[in-house]
């Protein structure tokens, strides 16, 4: 029992040192995104410090949620049209990686899987339907993975540059933020690996809202339809009509 | 300059939008049809989710159609009686559309039916419109076939509730105007579109209305359905976007007027065989898209 007692003390004290040790900071420099009548995206640099000789992976994802595409294939041997639609779920809508080097170097399969760290870790946690058998959910992650690369809204670079000063190690990337992604909070992760496992993680969030005259409009959309109905016909029969009347002259010649 | 829109959730350049509409309302004025067929796709190219593209698409009509209408009127050819006639019909075409759409989307590939009606009936207009303006163009041995009475011209002679319309110097029973606006209705619904492409050679070889009367009336026609499908995609769906709609607008109401302009200035034979190109180009692109192997077996959802 004594043993076992000392057993234990000891396990708690590594784990209180190791905490010690791991010092991951991340510094998002945009966390507040604004979006108004004239956003275009936006940069956002991620900084933070480290353990000596630790690589860094940055994850930047909105929350797992739903989402439903439409698949292509080809009918009657023919023609190529939408054929069924596609329901993903367990995905986010954004995922941008940011690493020191390719993961495969840095990571073990099953840390990565665990952190969600990688397109092939999120297959893992992404259900496809209505798919029947392993080759085709491959295939169709395939092209999940294409259709959001095209879209802005996923991508995976190893481009963080690290420095080791004062005994630690400086990490830094710079992010296009892309105006593709839609307002909501995003999280933002830092990882801080060695020996191919995960040490220690830090976290922060992005929020990107929309404000102005562009947040009056889209909540009016939504929230005031009746209204904004309204207000869309009236303004495209004025704008017709006030064009018709600057065109009298220019009618009146013929 | 960029502008981030508030609907379609998406930033961009205004400068796109505008020409846009300025191209498509050029044809709208040209050939007084509304350019929902053309402008969708457009869209949908620049970034607009389909459902976004579709709505808005509506709203910018409405205002090409104003201005369209407007200059119309004022060079007197507008036939409102022939107009309203075929409003009655139509709208009840578009409530039976709406219905065979819900009824295909239970069954499955809808879109598969639309892109078919599209080819066919694009195919079948242009390639018509195409071959008699170009032999009335040559020769005009095609107006003396039009002075002799066809099995159809007969029918409809024989039809009860006949009323001479004025304005288009035509008479015809209301069961004719009404049913053709259903039938174009019904076709307009299912293919998502203000329905002018339809009712322009319809109204010109069917019901023998004279060209100028068939555009003005055409864009009155158009006026009329996007008004109701603007509200009804705004007040249910939400996926009018004001601000695509307005620049939009911009580009296509002093594209309508020039259309309108260059339009008077333009033979009837020249400005069909114009139109039948342009049907005619988009039924090939069509026709391509079908047929290729996209890059991305994935697509966004929305739209019809």
């Amino acid at each position: 029992m004594k043993k076992l007692m000392i057993f234990f003390a000891l396990i708690f004290l590594i784990v209180i040192s190791n905490n010690a040790w791991a010092k991951i900071s991340v510094i998002a420099n945009h966390d507040h995104i604004t979006i108004d009548l004239f956003y275009h995206g936006s940069t956002v640099s991620v900084k933070g410090q480290a353990q000596p000789g630790s690589d860094i992976v940055v994850k930047i994802t909105s929350p797992d949620g739903s989402q439903v595409l439409r698949k292509k294939g080809k009918v009657l041997d023919l023609v190529w049209m939408s054929v069924e639609n596609l329901q993903f779920d367990n995905v986010p809508n954004l995922y941008i990686l940011r690493s020191t080097k390719e993961l495969k170097d840095i990571l073990k399969e099953q840390e990565a899987v665990k952190n969600k760290i990688g397109y092939s870790a999120l297959k893992n946690f992404a259900q496809i339907t209505p798919v029947s058998n392993e080759n085709e959910k491959e295939e169709l992650w395939n092209e999940f993975i294409k259709f959001k690369e095209k879209s802005k809204l996923y991508n995976v670079k190893a481009d963080i540059a690290k420095s080791e000063e004062n005994g630690q190690t400086h990490y830094y990337t710079l992010i296009q933020w892309p105006y593709q992604a839609p307002p909501g909070i995003y999280n933002v992760t830092a990882y801080e690996i060695k020996d191919g496992k995960v040490i220690d993680t830090a976290q922060t969030q992005i929020n990107v809202e929309k404000v102005g005259i562009l947040k009056m409009l889209s909540n009016m959309a939504k929230n005031n339809s009746l209204f904004y109905g309204i207000v869309c016909i009236l303004i495209a029969i004025l704008a017709g009509f006030s064009v018709g009347v600057l065109f009298k002259k220019a009618g009146k010649a013929h | 300059m960029y502008i981030y829109l508030p609907v379609a959730l998406t930033s961009i350049n205004v400068f796109l939008p505008v020409c846009l509409g300025l191209a498509v309302g050029l044809l709208s004025g040209l050939f007084g049809v509304g350019g929902g067929w053309l402008m969708t796709p457009l869209l949908m190219m620049l970034g607009i989710q389909p459902a976004v593209a579709a709505a808005t698409d509506a709203a910018q009509i409405v205002g090409a159609s104003t201005s369209g209408t407007y200059a119309h009127w004022r060079l007197g050819n507008v036939d409102f009686k022939m107009g309203f006639h075929l409003l009655i019909g139509g709208f009840l075409g578009g409530l039976t559309g709406v219905e065979i759409i819900k009824i295909l989307r239970v069954i499955g590939n809808v879109n598969f039916l639309i892109k078919i009606t599209y080819v066919i009936m694009l195919g079948v207009i242009g390639t018509f419109m195409f071959i008699e303006s170009l032999s009335k163009l040559k020769n005009k041995t095609v107006e003396k076939k039009d002075k002799k009475e066809s099995g159809i011209t007969k029918f409809f002679k024989s039809l009860p509730f006949q009323i001479h319309y004025k304005k288009s110097g035509v008479t015809h029973s209301i069961l004719v105007t009404a049913t053709v606006g259903y039938i174009v209705g019904i076709l307009a619904a299912i293919m998502g579109v203000g329905g002018g492409f339809l009712m322009v050679p319809v109204m010109f070889y069917l019901l023998k209305m004279p060209m100028n009367i068939v555009i003005g009336t055409s864009l009155f026609q158009i006026f009329f359905t996007c008004v109701e499908v603007t509200f009804l995609q705004a007040y249910i769906n939400h996926t009018v976007d004001i601000l695509l709609a307005i620049l939009l607008l911009i580009g296509s109401s002093f594209g309508a007027q020039i259309g309108a302009i260059i339009g008077k200035k333009i033979k009837g034979e020249q400005l069909r065989i114009l139109m039948a190109i342009l049907v005619l180009m988009v039924t090939v692109k069509i026709i391509i898209e079908l047929i290729t192997a996209p890059s991305i077996l994935l697509s966004p959802a929305g739209g019809h």
